[in-house]
């Protein structure tokens, strides 16, 4: 048991550190689609990962939502954002506010911080996930990073949605999962603010004729 | 339990109805019926409530307390006002044809639909649940804000919709470490977000989890509440959407936001110094009074003008809960409600002036008073009381607040640490002063910079084409209602609303 819990926790460890891995992949690329196709690929390895967390642990309702993860979050939202950005004019992001190095090194200080963070609180949680919550504190930052160092709406929003993926792998990691009524909230919250944020991009598109948030400066003080 | 499914129920099945009927007389009527349904309700649970005191409903899924009937009853009642200001205004506007007709409907539901949804977040046991329900006010919100599809207001909405959506899953990351530390102590699970459970073990939970999770949560719900430094998208929001929403974003939706913060210290205040709390709450209330104090001189644009008042008040309300103890709590709890009056009714003034003068610039607008009298009453009143002038209510609430300021002072903020400082009378005593001093400055800087916008606009003679009467309208009927109320309060506090709040102050202040 204890040698299976071991290498349990090294292999949620590993499935934790490839979501990470795609988040930085997700910052230095330029190309639209193919931020959202990692995107995706995060998604699939935070299925794995709830998953595998279900297995190890016996929680059922997990599998619930790895399942929803999957459908919602690997299927339906990158196919809405294929189809917006198939509408809009711009297959890649122009001028981003921080360049890929930079962004890149900025990114590696998040995760320092997000470890330092987490440091105190981390011996609190469970053997099995223990590293898993500075991890997810990591992506949630660099989600953060994301949305404020990109300008196109489309990049904006799938850092939100790396964000959100952070948030699920803390409740995950820290918590073996919220309550399922909280759970399945928080992924109907998710996939109706996509498909608004969706809706959004175009009519952005319509009436400024681009999706630059940088355009978006008639309010003002 | 019939009043706190019917709470639930009016709103869902009005929204519903709206979608399939297309009549705009029908769509009035239901959404009136469905208000006096949920105001209805409200009465006869803060009735239960006052009796029996705080209960659960419907399986552990509702929790109801005094701080939550009182957040219940702010949203009936500016909810009610905004729904027969609409009447007239959103009849007008499709006469106009800024909307069209066929687009009533999804207005009518997506109003619904953001009631419900702060009347779950208000009700529900579990702070998940809240979080949910909050989030969903977002999503809610952004097509009504977006309503007129201009280009600012599509600007405004998409602000509104990546701001507070990215601030609410901060707090959602402050959910789950709440989350995180009461796994250690509570047994049932599957329960353990909510908070008849979470409260009796309070002060068993992990210390340095919660003043982590205080902080994402502080974060998270304070960009819905508008506090400063993460306020940009509110002068925005409140600029575009239609009056209406706007009363009801101002109204209530920031004291939803700020009951979600409260709730979360409940339980946070058992296990932490209350210095940490109420310090943050201080820093956070001081910076958005100060900063929106100086805002407010600078604007040329009535609505931005009230926005930033908004943020002010609300960093005043939050200076009253840093502070503590009683008369800081109550003069904060009064504050969210006396606020939610008067500023329901200066958007239902700013949406006449705008109906009329067609323009949100304030220099465009003059002699308000001749042309549309009941408006600039209206506007001066609610102006007057946005000011905490006697005799209206906002006044009572707000030297509550600078009095406890002065006799107690920020905790955690000016050499009142209790931690390892040693603590020096004499700074202590000019900390506290100063601290005050501060808070009267920003005062009469935002009183300055309101009274002297809106005498230009009341006085002095319209620019010419502008119809010089007023016609009595449904509308009137709230702004009466609301200016009586402010003053009446302030003499009088009727004794079902003063028991509300003298319990919720009971609740968050611990002994």
């Amino acid at each position: 048991m204890q040698v299976l819990s071991y290498s349990g926790s090294q292999l949620v460890d590993l499935c934790s550190a490839l979501l990470l891995l795609t988040c930085f992949a997700i910052v230095a690329q330029r190309r639209l689609s193919a931020c959202v196709d990692l995107f995706a690929l995060q998604s699939a390895f935070l299925v794995v990962t709830t998953a595998l967390v279900a297995y190890l642990t016996g929680n059922q309702h997990l599998y619930v939502a790895a399942a929803l993860t999957g459908v919602i979050k690997v299927i339906i939202i990158p196919r809405v954002l294929k189809k917006v950005i198939d509408r809009l004019n711009v297959k890649r992001e122009l001028v981003m506010y921080v360049t890929v190095p930079a962004g890149l090194l900025i990114c590696g200080g998040l995760v320092m911080l997000a470890f330092f963070i987490s440091q105190p609180i981390i011996p609190l949680g469970f053997l099995l996930t223990r590293d898993s919550l500075a991890i997810a504190l990591a992506i949630v930052l660099i989600g953060l990073f994301t949305m404020i160092a990109r300008q196109k709406a489309v990049t904006q929003l799938v850092g939100f949605l790396v964000l959100e993926n952070g948030l699920f792998l803390g409740a995950t990691a820290a918590t073996y999962g919220m309550p399922l009524i909280v759970e399945l909230g928080v992924f109907f919250d998710v996939l109706i603010a996509t498909l608004i944020a969706g809706i959004y991009t175009n009519r952005l598109q319509d009436a400024f004729d681009s999706v630059d948030t940088n355009q978006l400066t008639v309010l003002k003080e | 339990m019939i009043e706190v499914v019917a709470l639930v129920a009016a709103p869902l099945f009005a929204g519903g109805l709206s979608l399939v009927v297309h009549r705009s007389a029908l769509l009035h009527t239901i959404n009136l019926m469905s208000m006096t349904v949920l105001v209805t309700a409200e009465i006869m649970i803060t009735r239960t409530m006052l009796k029996d005191g705080p209960f659960t409903a419907l399986e552990q899924l509702v929790y109801l307390d005094a701080l939550s009937t009182f957040i219940l009853f702010i949203i009936g009642v500016v909810g009610l006002a905004s729904s027969f200001y609409m009447r007239s205004y959103m009849d007008e506007q499709v006469a106009r044809g800024v909307i069209a007709s066929t687009r009533l409907n999804l207005f009518f539901f997506l109003f619904h639909m953001f009631l419900l949804a702060m009347v779950v977040a208000t009700i529900a046991n579990s702070v998940g649940v809240q979080w949910v329900a909050i989030e969903a006010t977002t999503l809610a919100t952004t097509f009504l804000i977006a309503f007129w599809r201009r280009r600012e207001s599509l600007e405004a909405g998409w602000k509104y919709l990546i701001l507070c959506s990215v601030g609410i899953s901060l707090a959602l990351f402050g959910v789950v470490l709440l989350y995180y530390s009461s796994l250690h102590v509570l047994t049932d699970v599957s329960q353990a977000l909510n908070v008849t459970q979470l409260l009796p073990v309070a002060d068993r939970l992990n210390p340095h989890v919660l003043k982590l999770a205080f902080i994402f949560i502080l974060v998270g719900y304070g960009t819905k509440v508008g506090l400063v430094p993460m306020h940009s998208w509110l002068p925005d929001a409140y600029t575009e959407a239609p009056a209406p929403v706007v009363a009801m974003l101002a109204g209530v939706l920031e004291v939803v936001a700020v009951y979600a913060i409260l709730r979360m210290r409940m339980i946070i205040d058992h296990a932490v110094p209350f210095a940490f709390t109420g310090g943050l709450l201080g820093l956070l209330g001081f910076a958005s009074l100060v900063t929106a104090a100086f805002f407010i001189l600078i604007q040329h644009n009535y609505k931005r003008l009230f926005a930033y008042s908004s943020i002010e008040h609300m960093g005043i309300a939050m200076i009253g809960f840093g502070v503590g103890g009683a008369v800081g709590t109550f003069g904060g709890l009064f504050h969210l409600l006396n606020h939610a009056f008067a500023k329901s009714m200066a958007f239902f003034a700013a949406g006449n002036i705008h109906r009329r003068f067609h323009t949100v610039e304030i220099d465009q607008v003059q002699g308000v008073a001749t042309a549309l009298p009941w408006t600039a009453m209206a506007l001066m009143i609610s102006g007057l009381a946005l000011s905490a002038l006697p005799p209206f209510s906002s006044f009572a609430s707000e030297t509550q607040v600078v009095t406890a300021l002065a006799s107690q002072g920020v905790p955690g903020m000016w050499f009142t640490s209790t931690e390892g400082m040693v603590t020096v009378p004499l700074s202590d005593q000019f900390g506290r002063i100063a601290l005050a001093a501060v808070f009267l400055m920003a005062a009469v800087l935002a009183f300055g910079g309101l009274l002297y916008r809106m005498t230009g606009m009341v006085w002095g003679t319209p620019p010419e084409g502008i119809l010089r009467a007023e016609t009595w309208t449904l509308g009137h009927l709230p702004i009466i209602f609301l200016a009586g109320a402010l003053v009446v309060f302030s003499f009088f506090l009727p004794p079902p609303i003063q028991q509300l709040l003298e319990q919720a102050t009971m609740l968050l202040v611990i002994q």
